[in-house]
């Protein structure tokens, strides 16, 4: 069974009136995979993002979750939240809490845990992440790199079994990206699904086991690599090819 | 700010449970308030800064700036207190009179008093908050005040905006730097009071963005309405405190007592 299944979603935010940021988005993910979402500035793929776990709803379409429409109540939003967690694009957006550890555990908290379980997640978290020297720090104190990986703690600790982060790595140096991929591969090698939106086609090569390219509020793709690779069309029409050919070519 | 949140996170005192801390500078400023004695207001200082610089480690330069500061606005808060001004000789008995142009700025010994005695209580009441905002950090007085049973709303909206305040710190830092890299500042004076209003506006718009995308960040990681629960924070004894806190605070009855 997929993980998520997409068809025909469409969302248009309200000031917007053109044409929509999802628009007649259908597409199938795999459980399991990891996973790399393409797609030009504007394209639509962080509205995408948005919708995995109900925090924006379609206007028009279909999301199946494992096989369910997606439940927008609020226990089903709860139940949901549990299992797909989103990462933000900067983790700003996302530390609230005042200092390290009572930000990572707010998720846990708002699961219901008890304060020793929650302890007991963000310790786990934070080895992780490698942020257990972080835990008594204020979250303005921190460098970007900290920030985004006390802000993937701060998600991990609620176990979820989907990991999905927006461009969480542009702004890290290559150290700081390599910790980060080495988090989500152990992550992944539990049997979890980790999906990420990127500009780094070295990523696709040399990571992702699933890519998924979003043009002009459309899934364009769905696929392993190598299909994609294979299909001409598609990597001409979404503009790919030509940055694929540059990225290959610095590479010989 | 910067530079008291650094020694409220690095104080020697970090730790300490915060109701002694918080409860000693209370203490300290409702006497100074309550007390009509000039010398309360300035024992208190004395024992803040002993206890900030000896026990918390704070350097004395940064605390006694801090208050040199806070003096220097009393000072011109009281001047109106000091001294009288008016433009004939005034008559009065046991002052000292100043004659500037067509001014008369005169004194008196009940009025030099006065002024000293608002000063010097204030400034104790400011040593106490100074004590409190370098050794405890914001996150701790916030989780103080949930202990006392401070609504979670005005909790929230306490720990929200202190984070925020940073958030968009880091914001003005980065738009005043963008302008001043293309030499906003150097601008003829109407150009440059519209490049302020610019980062002002934007700002503004920026902490509004930012805020919608925090709602979604929590909603995010499961938060459906009611307070932003987070873990409390563990805290030690200091017994050294406490003594030398409640030392502090009969010494101070004790002068009052005395004169
Ligand atoms: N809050 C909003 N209000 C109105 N329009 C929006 C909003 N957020 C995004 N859009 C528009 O929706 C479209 C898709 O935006 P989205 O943020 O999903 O793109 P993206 O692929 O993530 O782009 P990027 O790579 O720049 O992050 C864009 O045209 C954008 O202008
Ligand atoms: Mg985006």
């Amino acid at each position: 069974m997929s993980l998520f299944t997409f068809s025909h979603v469409t969302f248009r935010y309200p000031t917007q009136t053109e044409r929509p940021a999802l628009d007649d988005l259908s597409l199938t993910i795999p459980e399991g995979e990891k996973i790399v979402v393409l797609g030009r500035n504007g394209s639509g793929k962080s509205t995408f993002l948005l919708h995995l776990n109900g925090l924006l709803r379609p206007k028009h379409g279909q999301i199946l979750f494992r096989g369910e429409p997606l439940d927008y109540s609020r226990r089903g939003l709860k139940r949901l939240r549990q299992q797909v967690a989103l990462v933000f694009q900067n983790p700003d957006d996302q530390l609230f809490s005042a200092s390290v550890f009572q930000d990572i555990s707010f998720g846990p908290l708002n699961l219901g845990l008890s304060e020793e379980e929650a302890w007991a997640r963000v310790r786990e978290a934070a080895a992780i992440c490698n942020i257990e020297h972080l835990l008594e720090r204020p979250t303005h104190a921190l460098s970007g790199g900290e920030k985004a990986r006390v802000a993937l703690a701060g998600v991990l600790a609620m176990r979820p079994d989907v990991l999905a982060l927006d461009e969480l790595m542009a702004s890290l140096d290559p150290w700081g990206r390599a910790k980060i991929r080495d988090i989500l591969d152990g992550y992944h090698a539990r049997n979890k699904t980790v999906l990420l939106i990127s500009h780094d086609l070295g990523l696709v090569k040399h990571w992702s086991t699933w890519v998924i390219v979003i043009h002009q509020g459309k899934a364009v793709f769905s696929g392993r690599v190598e299909d994609l690779l294979d299909d001409q069309g598609i990597m001409d029409e979404t503009g790919l090819l030509a940055i694929w050919r540059e990225a290959m070519q610095d590479c010989l | 700010m910067h530079l008291i949140d650094r020694y409220a996170y690095s104080n020697a005192l970090r730790h300490v449970d915060p109701l002694i801390k918080g409860g000693l500078a209370l203490w300290i400023i409702v006497l100074c308030l309550g007390l009509n004695e000039p010398l309360v207001g300035l024992f208190a200082v004395v024992w803040m800064g002993i206890l900030a610089v000896g026990l918390a480690n704070i350097p004395l330069r940064t605390f006694g700036g801090l208050l040199l500061t806070e003096g220097a606005f009393l000072l011109l808060a009281t001047i109106a207190v000091i001294l009288s001004i008016s433009m004939t000789q005034p008559s009065m008995d046991g002052g000292w009179t100043i004659h500037l142009g067509p001014i008369w700025l005169a004194t008196s010994r009940v009025s030099l008093y006065q002024g000293a005695n608002l000063i010097l209580r204030a400034l104790g009441a400011a040593a106490a908050m100074n004590f409190l905002a370098l050794t405890t950090p914001m996150v701790d007085v916030i989780a103080l005040l949930r202990r006392l049973h401070m609504p979670g709303v005005i909790i929230d909206l306490m720990t929200l905006m202190y984070r925020f305040i940073f958030v968009l710190l880091e914001s003005l830092e980065r738009m005043v730097r963008a302008q001043d890299s293309r030499l906003g500042f150097n601008a003829p004076p109407m150009r440059r009071l519209q490049n302020a209003a610019w980062i002002a506006t934007h700002l503004f718009i920026e902490a509004f963005l930012r805020s919608r995308n925090l709602q979604q960040a929590l909603a995010s990681r499961g938060y459906d309405g009611g307070d932003l629960r987070v873990l409390p924070a563990s805290y030690e004894f200091d017994v050294r405190l406490l003594v030398l806190g409640a030392l502090a605070l009969t010494n101070l009855l004790f002068i009052w007592w005395l004169i």
